[in-house]
């Protein structure tokens, strides 16, 4: 039996009373469900609709009429109710109207699902789905989603002003902003996200505007950051996630970015009272605040640094007034609390750097830059290189003014390690540091041998190896000096005939190693000269190659002194001890006949014989009796001195040796700048002057800052000595001259 | 003899009265240069000198005349007495043109070698060709180049044997000799200067250098660049200007300046 032919019209009506069915279903009309039998007749209609054999086939009627169902459903029904709705439940209607959208879409999609396998597929016609979608985005959505946007973004401005709204309805609604644009993101973004980002703009460009004004910083950046955390909220109930970095970046902008040079500098909560009141939390906010927007901390950074600089220039300032109110046997107490101090601001505000403000390198940098400029700053006539250096002696030296324990010690000698980094003249440093190491080492008054090789691993650490080389070499020597004296007393021990007379204990150093000394041709006694040979005789049965220099400046002395009440043993260094034992063959001695007789220089002379004669113990009688050595005087031996003790030490006067330290650094640094000239010439033959100073200064920074003068009158001294010569024909080149 | 315009003939009696050339020789410059002095000057003093043939006999008396009587040179006596038989000034900058020809390797010294050789290169060898020649020696510190050579040379010929710097003094006196051939306006401020904060020998590179710095600063001193190659000295010289209010606002504030 061959099947029926349906004519369209028949057909249609039978499809179009399941269509009613279905509408009277969404809009909740007293209706009974499809049965299976119903559902199986409408999808049979269209699948013999469309199988029949042309003219009978009416597959693209049919696909028409689908589309004309949803428009037909839409324009009556649907836009109707929207349209005599408003605000907020006017979103309600489209909600639920995109709803029942969606279920209209499904069955008549299963209904007419036969296209889709076929027609559609064979005619690449957008799907039964797609043109669902898009009946209800042309005819719907294109007219309500201006008003729901606006709607949107009321409520949203409404839950701004902490009022209850449904949460779960703006949820909805932005879902059809996305489900319109079927799988892009367009229309979200260009009907609802933008326009949402102007108003949340213009919303805390106003609520900013105010705050400003009348909250304190601290208060602003807890609202700041309400907000923040509150529009960060917002996404994660309804806004889409995408839309989270964009509406941050404005509420940053509104907030943070437009205010941020008034907030900081608020008078009396800003930045600069924060920091001053260590208001740790404000600024750990501040920074949570500003570390996303790009540059955002570049203020905040900077506030900082300059005030580390005002607290280090103020701890300046007050050390120089301290000093200035010293008196001259202070010894620079004033200059070693000041380095103290700097160690704990240096501790408080790496502290800040490395708790409030997370490590960011922005800080560490506005920390050194602060340290830069107030750590170079001279108080007293002292350099900081020199501070520190005696600020360590202090240290590590035996009844050094600090009481510390070990660990710290330790602790304190690493924190200055770190403070040296921001000397500029680094070897200045080295070499007062070096000049105390020698006094501690030399006169046995360094405290403890590990500490004294702690530093100079921290030392090697940060600057290099070349700058402890010396002062590793030094502490060697010691070592060494140590074990050569001992086989110096084993010599003796195995050598009776040889006899030096008194007690010798020798310490041999490298020369190169140590500070430089004067080693002055002293008119040694004839007791001393004979246990020098002696010891000369056994240094070389160790070594035959090498030249031994005596520095009787750096020696010491035990001499008897045989007074009319009681001997007393004085320690003395060499220099006074000589001039005592002319004695032992005159009672009196002008100043010439000494001069003479020791072969010193008068500055040496002036010295000791102050030392002998003005000072606390009167040894010599002076001629006339004042405190003042002059050339004129005469001096004899004090019998009736006494004291009670029996041992007595006599110093030197204290020799001011800063003058001599600084003059041998610029002398190294005429050799520094001169080597480097040459050796960038050497590699590169012909150089322009800016590129030649500019390299310099480069190769130099790490240990001392060139100035820029004294770089050129190296290069004018270098072309006097034929190594660099102008080019001819351009006066700004220079040629290296091989 | 040409019939010469007028215009001409002027140029040609100017060219005549600088360079001290003959009138052949200028009327030869002129033409070749289509009659612009500038231009003339230059042919002039790039030509290179015909080789005069000088009679060595002659030159062999010339420097018996002046020679030492103990040592094979002619020294400052035999100078003076050369300066009286030419008719000029020992002091006068011509004879530093004079030694520059002659290669003379130190001041108020002239070996054998030296005068016979520069004599010879001069077309010179006889007084009368001496006093000849001054005009044009003289005539010589015009050209750019060739006061430039002789501004150098001075530096070597002025200085100490041994030294490599020149004294002081000495240095002064050469400036004060030679920028009045250049009408440099700071030369008086530049030696006050060297006296009050200097004092010490003067380097061969800060000397020639000064040159470059009087030809190529303006006066002004408005494009002086401190962080260029200048010698340290004339960074120096800079600042003294500025602090004693010489140079304000980049104009020169000197009544005492001539011009």
């Amino acid at each position: 039996m061959e099947r029926k032919i349906i004519d369209f019209d028949q057909g249609w009506d039978y499809m179009q009373k399941g269509i009613t069915k279905l509408k009277r279903i969404l809009e909740g009309a007293p209706e009974t469900p499809f049965s299976s039998e119903e559902y199986m007749m409408l999808y049979t209609t269209i699948y013999n609709m469309c199988t029949q054999k042309p003219p009978n086939d009416f597959s693209q009627q049919l696909y028409d009429k689908y589309k004309d169902a949803f428009d037909e459903y839409i324009n009556t029904t649907v836009l109707p109710s929207l349209r005599e709705k408003h605000d907020e439940f006017m979103l309600r209607e489209l909600v639920q109207r995109w709803l029942n959208h969606k279920v209209m879409v499904r069955w008549l999609s299963r209904f007419f699902h036969y296209l889709d396998r076929y027609f559609i597929s064979r005619r690449s016609l957008a799907g039964l789905g797609a043109v669902g979608l898009t009946c209800f985005r042309d005819s719907v959505y294109m007219e309500v989603r201006v008003n729901a946007r606006k709607a949107v973004i009321a409520l949203i401005d409404k839950e701004r002003e902490g009022e209850q709204i449904d949460r779960s309805l703006l949820k909805n609604v932005l879902d059809i902003f996305v489900e319109i644009g079927m799988g892009e993101m367009d229309q979200y973004e260009q009907d609802f996200e933008v326009h949402m980002l102007e108003d949340t703009a213009d919303y805390y460009k106003s609520k900013a505007a105010n705050w400003i004004e009348i909250d304190s910083c601290p208060d602003y950046m807890l609202k700041a950051e309400d907000c923040l955390r509150r529009e960060r909220d917002r996404v994660s109930h309804y806004l889409h996630s995408s839309t989270e970095q964009k509406l941050v970046e404005k509420v940053q902008q509104e907030v943070l970015v437009i205010h941020a040079n008034q907030l900081l500098e608020k008078e009396n909560s800003g930045c600069h009272a924060l920091l001053r009141d260590d208001k740790v939390e404000d600024l750990s906010r501040m920074y949570r605040l500003y570390h996303k927007i790009p540059k955002g901390l570049d203020p905040v950074a900077n506030v900082f640094k300059q005030h580390i600089t005002a607290e280090g220039a103020a701890l300046v300032q007050q050390a120089e007034e301290a000093s200035s109110n010293q008196t001259t046997s202070g010894s620079g107490f004033q200059e070693q609390v000041l380095v103290r101090k700097f160690l704990e601001l240096h501790d408080k505000y790496m502290a800040y750097v490395n708790d409030c403000f997370m490590n960011h390198t922005l800080f560490h940098k506005a920390l050194k830059e602060a340290f830069e400029i107030f750590c170079n700053k001279t108080v007293g006539g002292s350099s900081s290189a020199e501070l520190l250096s005696t600020f360590c002696d202090n240290i590590l030296k035996k009844g050094g003014s600090e009481k510390l324990s070990d660990e710290a010690i330790e602790d304190t000698l690493e924190k200055v390690v770190k403070l040296l980094a921001y000397i500029s003249d680094k070897d200045l440093f080295a070499e007062f540091y070096r000049k105390k190491l020698a006094r501690r080492l030399l006169f046995d008054r360094s405290a403890n041998d590990d500490h004294e090789k702690c530093i100079l691993t921290k030392l090697k650490q940060q600057c290099g190896g070349q700058f402890t080389s010396k002062m590793e070499g030094m502490v060697v020597d010691l070592t060494l000096a140590r074990d050569n004296q001992l086989k110096f007393e084993e010599y003796l021990r195995d050598n009776s005939h040889v006899n030096p007379g008194i007690d010798l204990t020798v310490t041999v150093l490298t020369t190169g190693f140590w500070p430089s000394y004067k080693s002055f041709d002293l008119n040694l006694p004839s007791e001393m000269i004979r246990c020098l040979e002696v010891f000369k005789g056994f240094y070389e049965t160790r070594t035959k190659h090498r030249k031994l220099t005596w520095i009787y400046s750096l020696g010491t002395c035990h001499v008897t002194g045989k007074f009319d009440t009681k001997n007393i043993e004085l320690i003395v260094p060499t220099y006074p001890a000589a001039a005592l034992l002319l004695f032992n063959n005159a009672d009196r001695l002008s100043y010439s006949e000494i001069l003479t007789q020791l072969n010193l220089g008068h500055e040496d002379v002036v010295r000791l014989l102050h030392s002998l004669s003005c000072a606390k113990y009167k040894i010599l009688i002076k001629e006339p009796n004042n405190k003042v050595i002059s050339q004129n005087d005469i001096f004899e031996f004090n019998h009736k001195f006494t004291d009670k003790m029996r041992r007595i030490k006599i110093p030197l006067p204290p020799a001011d040796e800063r003058k001599k330290v600084i003059e041998d650094v610029d002398k190294d640094r005429r050799y520094a700048i001169d080597a480097a000239i040459v050796r960038i010439m050497k590699s590169r033959k012909i150089l322009g002057h800016q590129q030649l100073v500019l390299e310099c200064v480069e190769q130099l920074g790490r240990m001392f800052k060139p100035d820029i003068k004294a770089i050129k009158k190296r290069i004018e001294d270098l072309i006097t000595r034929d190594y660099l010569e102008r080019d001819k024909d351009n006066p700004n080149t220079f040629r290296y001259l091989a | 003899m040409h019939k010469l315009g007028r215009g001409h003939r002027d140029k040609l009696q100017q060219f005549i009265t600088i360079t001290g050339a003959s009138e052949k020789i200028a009327l030869q410059a002129l033409k070749a240069s289509d009659w612009h002095l500038e231009g003339a000057f230059d042919f002039f003093y790039n030509q290179p000198q015909l080789k005069t043939f000088t009679d060595s006999r002659h030159l062999e008396e010339l420097y018996n005349r002046y020679k030492d009587a103990y040592v094979d040179m002619i020294l400052a006596d035999g100078i003076t007495v050369l300066c009286n038989d030419i008719q000029v000034d020992p002091q006068d900058i011509v004879m530093l043109v004079l030694s520059w020809h002659m290669k003379a390797g130190t001041m108020c010294e002239f070996s054998k070698k030296e005068f016979i050789e520069g004599l010879q290169s001069l077309g010179i060898d006889s007084l009368d060709k001496f006093r000849e020649k001054i005009p044009y020696m003289r005539s010589e510190l015009k050209d750019e180049q060739k006061f430039r050579e002789i501004y150098n040379f001075a530096f070597g010929w002025a200085k100490e044997k041994g030294q490599k710097s020149l004294a002081l003094d000495t240095a002064i006196g050469m400036w004060q000799l030679l920028f009045a051939e250049k009408q440099w306006p700071l030369v008086d401020h530049w030696c006050q200067f060297l006296q009050a904060r200097h004092n010490k020998a003067i380097s061969r590179d800060t000397w020639s250098q000064l040159l470059e710095f009087a030809k190529t600063v303006g006066s002004n001193l408005s494009d002086y660049d401190a962080e260029g190659a200048w010698p340290y000295l004339i960074d120096e010289f800079v600042e003294y200007l500025n602090e004693n209010g010489i140079i304000q606002n980049g104009l020169i504030n000197d009544s005492s300046l001539k011009w």
